[in-house]
């Protein structure tokens, strides 16, 4: 068996090598190179965040879903937006309760103190603190999901936790995670990140996948459509990708359009399907001329 | 804590290597190839190592790789010190190595890699950022000797010069006038609030912890307000054989809106160079040397229309929505008209304003008909001449004028 060692420090041993995490990863339906298997596994086993870039619609995401549903332990997302706060991300106080208290205290003249109002019954549990303070057998896989969507503020609110796995509210105290939960970042690189945020996070950039693996992943992903439908449409798409598009193909498009193609009952690669399936695969209508042009080039000779 | 002896697997690909020596090492090359690599990185791979003894050549780069490497430019480096380090050992093992040009045949020697333009280098002159300079500047042209406020003077008056009849020093004092002038730069309504009493939200939170004071009596409702940003910039500068002239002058202005407006800032003659991380450098001097020797294809020809579509299907595309856009060019263009307009249509959909500076406009008679230029024309708010430090200063005027009027 390749892999045999277990992590020695923080090791979870969740998985037992990287050979372990690709065969449960393809159980669940999902395919990985060796590289994301290899990143995966060590960010389990160092017990490390991990960064993911790479180009729209290479299945970053995916990744960490999968994940979870490999480890079948929950998955907990923050979708990062600007504007994003402690209060959205973290913890908030559940301030129309806190008054409803005190009003409550006010009728049975009871004296009210700090130490009443800011208890956990009034704290409302946001997506972090609810991955540190979860309670299972397993850690929950944490998934902050297109981090350079949010301001850089909230790159520095989450230094703590990625760096220790510990929250703190200055009211109630510190809160450490029993089991460090995993943690997945995604990035579509529209912003710089910082490299306080970098230097805590083990990083991994997701290549588009090679024809014969997007064929398998397309196999998996739309059972119904004939395999030379697939071998086509994958070469298709690899053809598609080098032309000089505003926005190439990634694997989410091409499983939609190997979809409509299959949903119209297509076997293999015909003009006709093509042109009338082509929204699900060029998203702008410069690309659609652009393909258009050059489906002749593409397609072949037809049926 | 971590062992450094060799593990006991025998089916470990590197037997008997001191794993933390080995990672030591190789950071120490990755280093001098200009990559930053932190203690944690090493630290990183060398437990990646332990938990995971490499059986492959391919095990071992994914397991080195996803520890050192920290963002996408650094692939590469990376690469090629790899290939460099463990070409003899097994390289047909690796397709990673193989599918990146730099990886196998133009691999540096053996003795290790070569280093890249040293940013140390002696030019054996004197610091330029000294007070003598500015003084023996000012004492050049000294008329009047009992006018104390004598740099601002100096400066406007050279502000109206051409680019072409300045030195070095001249434009370095210039670029820091013109950075002080960057200081009300439009904004946007940010996304984040911030309590204040001309709000006109609720703030609970703020409400409540004023409560405090009142015996938990909410007597004072707080709100709050959305907080202004700095809207984003976008310039673009031309450094082709037609705008030599001005492409130094040009640098400078990039580094000022770079630094005080957080700008993302390219030149491009045949292709596209992001210069952000070299022009904010501390140093202004060394920041426009870091910047001409980044650009590799400067003084050549001009494909304006390509490198516009190229900035929009990169990843930096995102930065434009509702940016303000400045491109800096004469507008002669090797690509068709068409393309340019194609192009600079996209860019209007995405940018808040679009200002184009020109160094000919202010040329007496001056019409924008080179091709190019006319074609981008009616997707421009303004189109601005920019032949002094004078007339740029009057762009960057021009821009913080629509402080108030748009907003939106």
């Amino acid at each position: 068996m390749e892999g045999t060692g277990t992590g020695t420090g923080t090791g979870t041993g969740l998985v037992t090598g990287t050979a372990d995490i690709t065969r449960r990863l393809d159980d669940v339906g999902y395919l990985v190179d060796e590289g994301t298997a290899s990143a995966l596994f060590l960010a389990l086993t160092l017990g490390r965040p991990l960064l993911l870039e790479g180009e729209p619609g290479v299945g970053k995401t995916t990744a960490a879903k999968a994940l979870a549903r490999a480890l079948s332990t929950p998955l907990i997302r923050l979708q990062c937006y600007e504007g994003l706060t402690a209060g959205e991300a973290l913890y908030e106080w559940n301030h129309q309760r806190q008054l409803l208290a005190i009003r409550l205290a006010e009728s049975r003249h009871d004296r009210l103190r700090d130490a009443d109002l800011f208890t956990e019954e009034f704290l409302q549990e946001r997506p972090i603190l609810r991955a540190i303070r979860h309670e299972g057998p397993l850690p929950p896989v944490l998934l902050i999901d297109e981090i350079d969507r949010a301001d850089d503020e909230f790159e520095a609110l989450l230094f703590e936790f990625l760096g220790e796995a510990a929250i703190t509210i200055p009211e109630l105290g510190t809160f450490a995670a029993r089991r460090p939960p995993v943690v997945v970042l995604t990035s579509n690189r529209s912003r710089d990140l910082h490299d306080a945020l970098r230097r805590r996070c083990l990083y991994h950039w997701i290549d588009f996948p090679s024809p014969a693996r997007a064929a398998e992943i397309l196999r998996r992903s739309v059972p119904a459509a004939a395999e030379p439908l697939i071998r086509s449409a994958t070469d298709f798409v690899g053809r598609v990708r080098g032309l000089d598009l505003d926005k190439a193909p990634g694997m989410a498009e091409t499983i939609d359009w190997v979809s409509a193609l299959s949903a119209l009952g297509a076997t293999g690669l015909v003009r006709q399907d093509v042109v009338r399936t082509l929204s699900a695969l060029a998203k702008t209508p410069d690309d659609r001329r652009t393909i258009g042009d050059a489906l002749d080039g593409l397609v072949g000779t037809g049926p | 804590m971590i062992s450094a002896s060799p593990s006991r697997e025998p089916a470990a690909f590197l037997p008997g290597v001191d794993r933390a020596a080995l990672a030591v090492a190789f950071a120490d090359r990755l280093r001098r190839r200009g990559m930053p690599v932190g203690l944690t990185a090493v630290q990183d791979v060398v437990r990646a190592l332990e938990a995971d003894p490499p059986t492959s050549l391919s095990r071992l780069y994914w397991a080195a790789r996803i520890g050192f490497v920290r963002r996408h430019a650094e692939i590469e480096i990376f690469d090629e010190v790899f290939a460099a380090v463990f070409r003899g050992v097994a390289v047909a093992a690796d397709p990673n190595a193989r599918r990146r040009p730099g990886g196998g045949g133009g691999a540096p020697s053996p003795t290790g890699p070569r280093l890249p333009a040293p940013s140390r280098e002696d030019r054996g002159a004197l610091p330029w950022a000294t007070l003598p300079q500015v003084v023996a500047g000012a004492a050049d042209s000294a008329a009047s000797p009992a006018v104390p406020e004598r740099l601002p003077g100096d400066v406007s008056g050279l502000a109206d010069v051409p680019f072409e009849h300045l030195d070095g020093r001249s434009m370095e004092l210039l670029g820091e006038w013109l950075r002080a002038a960057v200081a009300a730069w439009p904004v946007r309504r940010g996304r984040r609030f911030a309590v204040g009493p001309r709000g006109r939200r609720p703030a609970l939170r703020a409400t409540l912890a004023r409560s405090r004071r009142t015996g938990w009596e909410p007597f004072h409702l707080m709100r709050e307000r959305p907080l202004d940003r700095p809207r984003r910039t976008v310039m673009l500068c031309d450094v082709s054989q037609s705008m030599q002239a001005e492409a130094t002058a040009y640098l400078h202005m990039m580094r000022a809106l770079a630094l005080v407006a957080g700008a993302e800032v390219f030149a491009f003659a045949t292709s596209l160079t992001r210069l952000t991380p070299a022009l904010t450098h501390r140093s202004a001097a060394d920041a426009v040397d870091h910047a001409t020797a980044k650009v590799a294809d400067r003084f050549g020809g001009t494909r304006i229309a390509a490198n516009v579509h190229t900035l929009l299907a990169s990843h930096h595309g995102g930065t434009l929505r509702g940016a303000i856009v400045i491109i800096g060019s004469d507008g002669w263009d090797s690509d068709p008209p068409d393309a340019l307009a194609a192009a600079m249509a996209r860019l209007r959909r995405r940018a808040n304003r679009v200002i184009w500076m020109n160094p000919r406009a202010s040329a007496p008679g001056f019409e924008p008909s080179a091709g190019g230029m006319a074609a981008a024309l009616p997707y421009c708010d303004e189109l601005l001449p920019a032949d002094t430090f004078a007339s740029l200063r009057r762009v960057i005027d021009a821009i913080a004028r629509t402080r108030s009027s748009s907003t939106g």
